[in-house]
């Protein structure tokens, strides 16, 4: 018996598996009717959750289960929607992962968990509350919203938020900041990196804070705030011209800076306990 | 009585209705007299079933996710919550104590912020005896804009303060580390390292609490929120031993309150996850 060739092997054995994983793999759809400013929370404990604008009066949810031993339990109760996972004994990580992407009304107050994520919003104008242990956070294009972060390790990127008070924090996480900007700005992370990239407009009160993280902002020369930065035993350094300004206590040398520049717009408070704080101009 | 005006309101009077009519049909007409019996003999069958002989909640869960997502069923009012379709072998947990635990950190957290009077003069004092105030050299400013903060004399220097393990030094002039990220695949959560902590004091017996009730409702987890756990612990203890060496510093004080904060942080998430 003459025997396949090696190529057509192959082909088999590929088709086979892919075969094998879309089998295993079952998507459901579930569509909601709301009004625009509908509340959404989606919580995982396995798995990915994206959030892109859709119309404005419905929420479509996509939900990808990995397997029979995890389910999803919806319920709407008028304006408010809530999607879970539900997991089976016998389910981990794997079998028990479900990845949902949503379409949302662009005003729609939302509020995702996932350990493991990632996390993923953009476009949106409705508060939003984020909450992952080792969910990698991505949010970016979004305005007029309060923004509430937390992780464990997950890192936290921010690009284009503007308007809105926005908390983040992570204990290990890293939190990346580009073009952020709004009345109220915090960012706290235990042992991860923050570093800015903007301008501290808005005429808002910015404060970042690690332990052990380096705090790094890169902001143009046109900007107008009030810098304070202190690291207890870190090492501090900018490349601005400051304006002095008094201050009624004193530290060790290379471990605080004070001023401003142009017309102090902004408060900007930069701490760290033995992190090294760098305030580069663009 | 007819025979459709029979099985139009035959629910109603399935139940050994006494309906003059209804009984004078049935002893005329066969056919809903066996009807009648059939019907009989199913409802009487169906309270006999055992409930061990019940499919489990899970079948129903499925059959009503069906119909809603047919569009045959609509709740316009709050549905019931989520069904318990595994029963858990372990006793239920409570985890309401947990909250006035939180609440207990944050109020440690704030009595550090409170400035105690130490032996030594108050900071105040002693740098109006140094006669430094923090204020930008401008001589350097007009050069390279450099550090502009002046050592205050009299006062302990941070540089010379040592924690135990000498990890505060260490870290002041070795370049920053970042913690081990375990979720594979993204670069940030791939490259970064876990600095050893020196400083870290066993857990309170809160904290083993937590770690066990984390342990027997999330096994998986446990793992990552002691290491987490352990990390916000060594924190605490390293800016409280800088506290005690530099009681004056306000900002030392507040960041205690923030670390403390991230340990709340860390005991709601687990709440969020368990319960």
């Amino acid at each position: 018996m003459e025997s396949l060739p090696r190529s057509r092997v192959v082909t088999v054995v590929v088709a086979a598996c892919l075969v094998s994983v879309a089998i295993a793999e079952t998507k459901k759809e579930f569509r909601y009717t709301v009004s625009p400013d509908c509340n959404v929370s989606v919580d995982t404990q396995y798995g990915s959750i994206s959030v892109r604008p859709g119309t404005t009066n419905e929420v479509v949810v996509k939900a990808t289960l990995q397997s029979d031993l995890a389910e999803v339990d919806n319920q709407q109760s008028g304006n408010r929607i809530q999607i879970f996972s539900h997991l089976f004994q016998g389910s981990d990580q794997q079998t028990g992962r479900i990845d949902y992407e949503l379409l949302v009304p662009p005003s729609a107050t939302l509020s995702l968990r996932s350990s493991t994520g990632p996390l993923a919003v953009e476009r949106l104008r409705g508060d939003l509350s984020l909450e992952g242990t080792d969910a990698v956070v991505d949010i970016h294009d979004v305005s007029n919203a309060h923004v509430h972060v937390n992780t464990m390790r997950g890192p936290i990127t921010l690009t284009e938020v503007h308007d809105g008070h926005i908390e983040l924090s992570s204990i290990s996480g890293d939190i990346t900041m580009k073009s952020v900007t709004g009345p109220l700005v915090k960012a706290n992370s235990g042992s991860g990196k923050i570093s800015y990239d903007g301008d501290f407009s808005s005429g808002g009160d910015y404060k970042f804070t690690t332990h052990t993280g380096d705090i790094t902002a890169i902001v143009p020369a046109s900007t107008s705030a009030d810098f304070s930065a202190h690291s207890m035993l870190g090492k501090v350094r900018h490349d601005f011209p400051l304006q002095p300004r008094h201050t009624p206590l004193s530290f060790e040398e290379g471990r605080a800076f004070f001023g401003t520049v142009g017309k102090a717009g902004s408060a900007v408070v930069l701490r760290s306990f033995s992190g090294r704080i760098r305030l580069k101009q663009r | 009585m007819t025979c459709t005006d029979v099985q139009q309101a035959l629910p109603d009077l399935i139940d050994g209705s006494e309906d003059a009519e209804f009984q004078s049909h049935l002893k005329s007409c066969p056919l809903c007299a066996e009807l009648v019996a059939d019907l009989n003999l199913i409802v009487g069958e169906a309270r006999e079933l055992a409930e061990s002989e019940e499919p489990p909640a899970r079948v129903w869960v499925q059959i009503s996710n069906q119909l809603r997502s047919e569009g045959i069923i609509r709740d316009t009012e709050t549905v019931p919550g989520r069904p318990v379709l595994v029963p858990a072998p372990a006793r239920r947990w409570n985890a309401w104590w947990l909250a006035p635990v939180a609440a207990a950190v944050i109020a440690a957290g704030a009595y550090q912020l409170i400035p105690r009077k130490t032996a030594a003069e108050p900071p105040q004092v002693a740098q109006q005896q140094a006669g430094h105030v923090a204020q930008p050299d401008a001589n350097q400013q007009a050069t390279q804009g450099p550090e502009v903060a002046h050592p205050p004399q009299g006062t302990q220097s941070a540089a010379t303060a040592k924690p135990s393990g000498q990890l505060a030094q260490d870290r002041a002039s070795a370049p920053a580390s970042n913690p081990a990220q375990s979720a594979a695949g993204h670069p940030q959560l791939a490259g970064n390292a876990r600095i050893e902590r020196e400083i870290s004091p066993p857990p309170s017996a809160e904290d083993q609490r937590f770690l066990t009730q984390v342990s027997e409702r999330t096994p998986g987890m446990r793992t990552t929120y002691e290491s987490q756990l352990r990390a916000v612990n060594g924190e605490i203890s390293e800016t409280q031993l800088y506290i005690q060496r530099h009681p004056g510093d306000q900002d030392a004080r507040q960041h205690l309150l923030e670390v403390y904060q991230q340990k709340t942080m860390l005991y709601q998430m687990a709440l969020d996850h368990i319960q």
